[in-house]
């Protein structure tokens, strides 16, 4: 399935948040130190794109946001998934998993015609 | 739908709290990054700058999370449109059919709103018009008046004096004069204002000055006019130089002192002014008429109007101005040219009239037009809601084609909101399409109706145009998204409402039931509403044809009419008479004419001249109405073909100048004042306030009873005295009864008076029949508007009603097939169809009834001749829906028949 570089880069950070919030909810700060946990710090998502794409996936169904009370007793907008959000990072995945192992034997083929 | 609204309603105030909210959620991620730092061993001051530092600019972190709330929301917006665009291309026959329903409804409707607008609703293009209002006086007046909204010369001048509570008064006076500018002579309308009317309307001037106080302090001394800007421009094409010239009005020279501002017309909307002249000027401008001058108390003349002041109301500036007319009312009772005209008893009635204020831009076309143009407004807006059931019905039924298309969007995910939004979208997109249409519909049929409606002569001038403004198209947006809402909302949440399992199960059997209960009820709906556009059309088409056939009561084919004025082209008294008397002579020798007939008042055009009468035998006795009364040539009664009952008609040798002598009564006059006795030679005498009459006019004959005003009158009491006698010479209209078609006179005719005298303009030439046809205009308008609705709705109705039996039938075929394979026979199959098609028939009938005899009462004014209940008209409009509904409801019934049992059980 072939798949255009921003979508896929986009795709890629919609994934990372899906997955980033699967096990609890995390507010903004926290889901970016969780990406950078579960991708061995591969992965340092900045604000600019991260707020945007908890707006859009907010908009979208597949987070929920609630005010709560951070770690250190600060205000702070917590994020978790949705249904809809569950069933989009369990067909996400699969995608994503399709399209990596589609890549790696690509990749490994060129690599023996090299 | 509450939800919905309030919904909307959080998303436009959602968005300040959202960037509040968003603003909240940075610092805090922030100071948790900075907090973060502080804990690795970064000083505080330190961690917060880097903290920023890797956040990168706050205000496009800000911007960029805005767009994406926008992004979103427009993204899905352009994405249902294109999906609704899509899907309404893709079914063009649906599509088209609805659109042109629509176009029809909102055509119909926006034509009629911009027709009250501009005519009912609008107020004065003037400062603050809602402090204008109109000073009259009710009750009788005891003497003569120009009409419900005048007052006397010096009654204003009291009112104007002494009121508490305007800021300020003026008062009008609308004239016909004849205007001289080179070589033109026409006849135009003009308005005599007082010097504060411009000053108080606060309308300036588009170039020189208007009129102000100093041009109007003393009679006769001024003579200056402002013209209207329209007039400015089609009549002097809008010359800058026009200034400081002079133009003749009447004969006067009038220097032109200033343009009005444009769109400013005077403040009668029926008969736009095209000129403005000081009322002290009324000597001049009404030739052989004062009321000024000579301060008369018992002649009404001046329309007053008064601007409130600042935080007084109409009511209690009304009753604050009681007491001041008491006092003027017990002040003229003791006068003498009162008690002439009025008895101990009647200065008792007197002294109770009252002061009433009405809204300052009134006028008397508002007046008669109010009525009959709200009750077309409510005609379209029946057609509308109409329109309206047929395409929520049209709807419903696709909803149910879609059911699939819209169970697998639900499968895939979409929300049930989406789905309404999306279904209502569709509604919207149709409605706007069938509103452009409809525009374009309302501007043909307004230009139409204008056509039709106004002499074509005024057509080019008469302030109301077919154009849409802003208001107009404001009134069309909005019941644009109503009735959109209004069709759209029911199949929306039945589409929405979609089950998803049951739909996407393979059915190659009977459709589903889908809304077809509503569906039937939408038909009931139409029923009841066509019935009731029905029996409105038949009541205005027949009140319609009882006028016409009324008839005035002489014969007015072969009749050929026109009025002209010589005191208009400054003629003096005796100019005037001598003008007549060759004028008489010249047209009778005209050829194609048998008859010349003239008159002081014309015939069956609303005016009446009237006066009290006094004799020795009905001395004290109460009179149920004042007698009409009319100057004549002597061969008018021939001209007309009014028959002589008794006694001779009038003479040249009857004229004795200044003084009546002589007199024709009609019947009615007859059984009113001398009743059984012989009426010839009896006595009578004009009620004259300037000096103490007595009875001395003698009867010479009597005419059969006919109409005067207008055909809905029941003749009144009527007296003719020959026309030489007039003492006031002014205009005439002129009765010709010609040999052939009188239409084929009317261009010899004009040249004829062109070679008579050219200085005199001929005005308003038209046949008798062209005349009482044009005072039935408006009864015209109502009866074939609501008969072309009525038709539509039965129209509509029918295809509601075809369209639900031909679904019902093809949902039902297998069922016919098993009861037909059982021995069921063709009739039977038919009948159990039409069983169904009547009884929606009649449900619908027999609410239509209800809400008809329920409204009856609001049109009843608007009926001549039958009852708003009339039976024959409910009852015919009742057969004509049955038999239009039957047959349409025959042919699936007929298809119902004709299925072949094997086919359909093999269906399955």
């Amino acid at each position: 399935m072939p798949v255009p570089e921003s979508d896929l880069l986009q795709g890629t950070l919609d994934l990372l948040i899906l997955k980033a919030l699967a096990l609890q909810e995390l507010h903004g700060m926290g889901i970016s130190r969780r990406i950078a946990q579960i991708t061995q710090g591969a992965f340092d998502v900045k604000p600019g794109s991260l707020f945007p794409a908890l707006y859009r996936m907010e908009e979208a169904g597949w987070l929920i946001s609630s005010w709560g009370e951070s770690e250190t007793n600060r205000r702070a907008k917590f994020y978790s998934l949705t249904k809809a959000g569950r069933k989009q990072l369990h067909t996400e995945s699969e995608r994503w998993e399709r399209i990596s192992l589609a890549m790696a034997s690509a990749l490994s083929n060129s690599q023996e015609a090299l | 739908m509450i939800s919905r609204l309030r919904a909307l309603g959080e998303n436009l105030f959602r968005r300040q709290r959202l960037d509040r909210d968003f603003d909240e959620e940075l610092r805090a991620y922030l100071e948790l990054q900075a907090e973060e730092k502080v804990r690795a061993g970064m000083a505080p001051e330190e961690a917060w700058r880097a903290a920023r530092r890797e956040m990168g600019g706050i205000d496009q972190v800000r911007q960029n999370v805005r767009d994406v709330r926008a992004g979103v929301r427009l993204d899905r917006l352009a994405q249902d449109v294109r999906y609704g665009v899509r899907t309404l291309a893709k079914n063009p026959g649906f599509s088209l059919v609805a659109m042109a329903t629509l176009a029809l409804g909102m055509g119909a409707n926006t034509a009629m709103f911009s027709l009250l607008d501009q005519v009912v609703l609008r107020l004065l293009p003037v400062r603050d018009p809602g402090q204008l209002v109109i000073v009259r006086e009710t009750g009788n007046h005891y003497g003569n008046s120009y009409g419900r909204n005048t007052i006397s010369w010096p009654m204003f001048e009291d009112l104007r004096d002494h009121n508490p509570v305007f800021s300020g008064m003026f008062c009008r006076f609308p004239a016909t004069v004849g205007l001289g500018y080179g070589d033109h002579t026409a006849q135009i309308s003009a308005e005599l204002v007082s010097g504060s009317y411009f000053p108080i309307l606060g309308v300036g001037a588009a170039l020189g000055r208007t009129i102000a106080a100093d041009d109007d302090a003393v009679p006769d001394s001024r003579p200056v006019v402002v013209l209207s800007y329209i007039f400015w421009q089609s009549y002097f094409n809008a010359d800058r130089t026009i200034v400081g010239r002079t133009i003749g009005l009447n004969s006067y020279k009038m220097t032109v002192i200033g343009v009005a501002a444009p769109g400013f017309d005077g403040v009668d909307l029926s008969t736009p002014a095209k000129v403005f002249v000081p009322i002290m000027m009324k000597t001049e401008m009404t030739p052989r008429s004062d009321g000024l001058k000579d301060r008369p108390r018992r002649l009404s003349w001046v329309t007053a109007y008064g601007r409130l002041r600042p935080g007084v109301s109409l009511e209690q500036a009304q009753a604050s101005l009681q007491p001041l007319l008491h006092s003027i009312l017990a002040m003229e009772a003791l006068q003498p040219e009162f008690r002439r005209n009025a008895t101990a008893a009647d200065r008792e009635v007197f002294l109770r009239n009252r002061v009433e204020l009405l809204p300052g831009s009134e006028n008397g076309l508002r007046d008669t037009m109010r009525r009959p143009l709200w009750l077309l407004v409510a005609l379209t807006g029946a057609v509308l809601l109409l329109a309206c059931a047929n395409l929520a019905s049209l709807l419903l039924a696709r909803a149910t084609a879609r059911e699939r298309e819209l169970a697998v969007r639900l499968a895939i995910g979409a929300g049930r909101a989406r789905i309404v939004r999306q279904l209502l979208l569709e509604s919207l997109l149709l409605a706007g399409a069938g509103t452009m249409l409809g525009l374009g519909l309302a501007f043909v049929a307004d230009r139409i109706l204008l056509r039709i409606y106004l002499p074509a002569d005024t057509a080019g001038e008469f302030m109301v145009s077919a154009i849409p403004d802003g208001r107009v198209l404001a009134f069309a947006a909005g019941v644009m998204l109503l009735t959109s809402l209004v069709f759209g909302l029911l199949p929306a949440v039945r589409g929405s409402q979609t089950e998803i399992t049951l739909s996407l199960r393979d059915r190659s059997g009977a459709l589903s039931a889908g809304g077809i209960t509503l569906r039937r009820m939408l038909v009931g709906v139409q029923v009841a509403l066509s019935l009731l556009l029905l029996v409105s059309a038949g009541l205005f088409v027949r009140t319609l044809r009882n006028l016409e056939n009324l008839g005035p009561g002489f014969p007015t084919d072969r009749l050929l009419t026109f009025t002209i004025n010589p005191s208009l082209s400054g003629y003096s008294d005796d100019e005037t008479k001598s003008f007549f008397e060759r004028l008489d002579v010249h047209l009778q020798t005209m050829p194609g004419v048998e008859s010349v007939g003239m008159s002081a008042m014309a015939m069956m055009k609303g005016y009446a001249w009237q006066n009290a009468i006094l004799g020795k035998d009905f001395e004290g006795a109460p009179i149920e109405q004042q007698p009409v009364l009319n100057n004549v040539s002597p061969d008018y009664f021939a001209a007309l073909g009014i028959p002589l009952l008794a006694g001779r008609a009038i003479t040249e040798q009857d004229d004795a100048p200044l003084k009546y002598t002589v007199a024709v009564i009609n019947e009615s006059f007859a059984r009113e004042y001398f009743p059984g006795r012989d009426p010839l030679v009896q006595r009578f005498g004009l009620v004259n306030d300037m000096q103490t009459a007595t009875p001395d006019i003698e009867v010479i004959g009597v005419i059969p009873d006919k109409k005067y005003r207008d055909l809905r009158e029941t003749p009144p009491p009527q007296a003719y005295f020959p026309y030489y006698e007039d003492i006031k010479f002014r205009g005439m209209s002129i009765y010709l009864r010609t040999r052939a078609d009188p239409r084929l006179l009317e261009d010899a005719l004009r040249e004829r008076m062109r070679q008579f005298d050219p200085k005199v303009p001929v005005v308003e030439l038209a046949t008798v029949n062209e005349q009482i046809g044009f005072s039935l205009r408006t009864e015209r308008l109502v009866a074939s508007l609501s008969a072309v609705f009525g038709g539509v709705a039965t129209l509509l109705a029918v295809i509601g009603l075809y369209g639900v039996m031909a679904y019902a039938v093809t949902r039902r075929t297998r069922e016919i097939g098993i009861r037909m394979a059982l021995g069921a026979l063709r009739s039977n199959v038919i009948a159990m169809v039409m069983r169904e098609v009547f009884v929606l028939i009649g449900a619908g009938l027999a609410a239509g009834m209800g809400l008809a005899l329920a409204l009856a009462d609001l049109v009843r004014s608007q009926i001549y001749g039958l009852s708003a209940r009339d039976p024959f008209t409910f009852a015919g409009s009742a057969i004509v829906l049955t038999v239009a509904g039957g047959l349409a409801g025959l042919i699936p019934a007929l298809r119902a028949s004709s299925v072949d049992p094997t086919t359909a059980l093999r269906q399955e």
